[in-house]
């Protein structure tokens, strides 16, 4: 086999890049691209940030666990179409402002889902699925609402490739259940049911003639996410790929390896024998992997569970940043990214909004270190 | 179903009283008056059971779940969507998947897994969820209102809906698999119409018990009927309609602004009954050991706003 027929996953030391190239390698104008983590927490921020330095517009985000990323990317104007579950900023803000604005002003065009509708889609996409049973949604607007296929970007073209490569022909279909429900627990085990749950209307549902028109027990299945593009934080990553996430997972295995390609930032770039002589705790198999990018303390201003905490100030100043005028929201976003994440580390955290201890850059991250027994910076102070 | 609530303060965490008195010298608080968000946590924490599993959603589930765990139900396992089961809540979490919901947790893994392995399963009790909108039979909107849809789908010209929300998260999954709903909400009648432009999530029995609409007939195979924690009163599910009732009033509110507040004619629970003060021994809790940053528990609703002015 000559050398440039080698797949990616085999290159080795070539998935070490810099942040800069990472991007411009793997996400282009229109990519769909699937931001990990969830919430405030182990969000690749880095990654995003260069996303707007570069300036690449027209996205297809398609995400699961909080908007932080999509936020930051619809202040900058780059977001298209959405494919996701929730675009709130939980405890902070409960609805994300500039994904709200942009989807009320046409600006973003939106596919919802819920957590669990989208969680399976990420199982089925990492198992390589065509599809996976969900028996939740019934019942819900979920059934009968579809944004992208009223759009008409489901299904064939005539000449049989898909309209859009990364939507599926369908958002859902609903089956009746081949096996009447026999997996459906409480079951009836010897002894009793096993399980705390004290509510079972499976006779009920028996005599549903809901979505089909017959009798019995019915799924919904949903197609698999295939996102050409997921990009991650990890704690470690080891140079051939081997990741570990450490702390809560999210949705990040399953989005990783559903992707066509995985971008990796790294607190850490390790040797894999470091992480190999504990194969059990690694998470992401290393040929998923095709970019690596180091960037300590990168996924600032959130929390990465056992090295540092997320910035309360900061985010507290910025839901107040985002409410303003959509051009001046822009620009915000737009100056706070600064020309290269070094300049950005050393300078923002701590800059423009009102903290406790008044430290900026280095030493602020310093202060937001976590503590390994907890995950998080115990007694952080978060005034409201 | 059997109820079991630890109910005797002395076995709640301990808070010291002139601890707690200084530290309502420090916030401006007075140590006997509860606000409406403490009101809602209580309120919340005593609806559940020991022993159960508090599927909690984000938003104010977080302090009502915190608040059981420390006070009626310390053997209840709080599940959190992010992939975290059975945390030692001891600082408040402001997301479902931050480090301090996670503190010494039984597993943390990932978000299929925990609604997988968790509430699919039936290790769901309480469905513990926040809401935009409620209708008349316990259906929550999280969506959006003034039409669904965005711009190149829709067909009246309009940009967008008129007020999008944060969406379903996990609330749709939680409420569909949870044995009873538990919903915190601030109340408004603009907020509690008889029927929802969009369901996102049924917490209740979806339309009139024993007909086609209801959520069994539906398709769902889990469910007995919802708690509706609102800032004037309790509504519950009604077991012969499944329609919301009122079931308790907090003390020095009007039946009438309950009433007022709602767009269905309100029926009275049989077993209507008035609600007891939040007491000393809870407030001392939810203030210090919950929320001492007061990150919920100082927010304040537009009645409260309004008395003030």
């Amino acid at each position: 086999m000559a050398e440039a027929t080698i797949p990616t996953f085999m290159r080795g030391k070539d998935k070490i890049m810099s942040l800069s190239d990472a991007v411009k390698t793997f996400i282009k104008p229109g990519t769909c691209i699937c931001p990990g983590g969830f919430s405030y927490t182990k969000k690749p921020f880095a990654l995003a940030r260069e996303v707007i330095r570069q300036d690449i517009k027209n996205l297809f985000v398609t995400m699961n666990g909080g908007a932080s990323i999509c936020e930051f990317w619809c202040a900058a104007g780059l977001v298209k179409l959405l494919d996701t579950t929730y675009i709130g900023l939980e405890g902070i803000q409960p609805v994300a402002y500039s994904v709200r604005r942009s989807i009320q002003d046409g600006t973003v065009d939106v596919e919802d889902y819920s957590n669990y509708g989208y969680g399976l889609r990420t199982v089925a996409g990492r198992y390589g699925w065509p599809f996976a049973p969900l028996m939740s949604e019934f019942g819900t607007s979920f059934m009968y609402h579809d944004t992208f296929g009223k759009m008409g970007l489901r299904g064939k073209k005539a000449d049989g490739s898909w309209i859009h490569p990364s939507i599926a022909p369908a958002r859902a279909a609903v089956i009746e259940d081949p096996f009447d429900g026999w997996g459906l627990r409480p079951h009836a085990f010897e002894g009793g049911d096993g399980t705390s749950n004290q509510t079972n209307a499976l006779e009920k549902v028996r005599e549903s003639t809901a979505y089909t028109g017959n009798k019995g027990v019915k799924v919904i299945l949903v197609p698999p996410i295939l996102p050409e593009v997921t990009i991650i934080l990890a704690q470690r990553v080891g140079e051939k790929g081997t990741t570990r996430i450490e702390g809560i997972w999210g949705p990040d295995n399953e989005q990783a390896i559903s992707a066509k390609y995985c971008v990796a930032q790294a607190e850490k770039i390790v040797k894999e024998e470091e992480l190999r002589a504990q194969p059990y705790s690694n998470t992401i198999a290393m040929q998923y992997i095709d970019a690596i990018v180091e960037v300590p303390y990168g996924g600032f201003p959130g929390q990465v569970p056992y090295y540092y905490d997320y910035d309360w100030d900061f985010w507290r100043a910025y839901t107040q940043v985002n409410r303003k005028d959509k051009a001046e929201v822009n620009k915000y976003i737009r100056d706070w990214v600064m020309e290269d994440e070094w300049t950005f580390l050393s300078s923002r955290p701590g800059d423009g909004y009102p903290t406790i201890t008044g430290t900026k850059g280095l030493q602020r991250l310093f202060e937001l270190r976590a503590d390994a027994m907890f995950g998080y910076k115990p007694g952080l102070a978060r005034p409201l | 179903m059997s109820v079991i609530r630890q109910s005797d303060p002395k076995k709640w965490t301990h808070v010291d009283d002139t601890e707690y008195e200084a530290y309502c010298k420090e916030k401006g608080l007075d140590p006997e008056k509860y606000t409406t968000m403490e009101l809602l946590t209580i309120a919340a924490a005593r609806q559940t059971y020991d022993f159960s599993f508090i599927f909690a959603g984000t938003g104010l589930p977080m302090i009502g779940c915190m608040m059981a765990q420390h006070t009626y139900s310390p053997n209840a396992l709080i599940i959190m969507e992010a992939g975290i089961l059975d945390p030692k809540l001891i600082e408040v979490p402001i997301s479902v998947s931050e480090a301090r919901g996670g503190y010494m947790c039984s597993t943390l893994s990932n978000m299929a897994d925990t609604f997988g392995t968790f509430a699919q399963r039936g290790f769901c009790t309480f469905g513990m969820l926040g809401g935009a909108e409620c209708d008349k039979y316990g259906n929550l909107n999280s969506t959006a209102m003034g039409g669904y849809y965005s711009k190149s789908a829709r067909d009246d010209g309009k940009t967008g809906p008129a007020v999008r929300f944060a969406g379903s998260g996990g609330a749709n999954n939680i409420a569909s698999y949870a044995d009873m709903g538990l919903a915190m909400m601030v109340q408004e009648k603009r907020r509690f119409p008889e029927v929802n432009e969009y369901v996102t999530s049924c917490t209740g029995s979806r339309g009139p018990l024993n007909t086609p609409e209801d959520r069994w007939h539906m398709g769902l195979f889990r469910g007995s009927g919802t708690t509706i924690v609102s800032d004037l009163c309790i509504f519950r599910s009604s077991p012969e309609t499944g329609e919301l009732e009122m079931s308790e009033i907090y003390p020095g509110v009007d039946e009438q602004l309950v009433i007022d507040n709602v767009s269905w004619s309100l029926k009275k629970a049989k077993d209507f009954k008035p609600f007891a003060a939040p007491h000393h021994e809870e407030l001392k809790i939810a203030r210090m050991v919950c929320d001492s940053n007061r990150i919920y528990l100082g927010r304040k609703t537009k009645r409260e706003l309004a008395a003030e002015k």
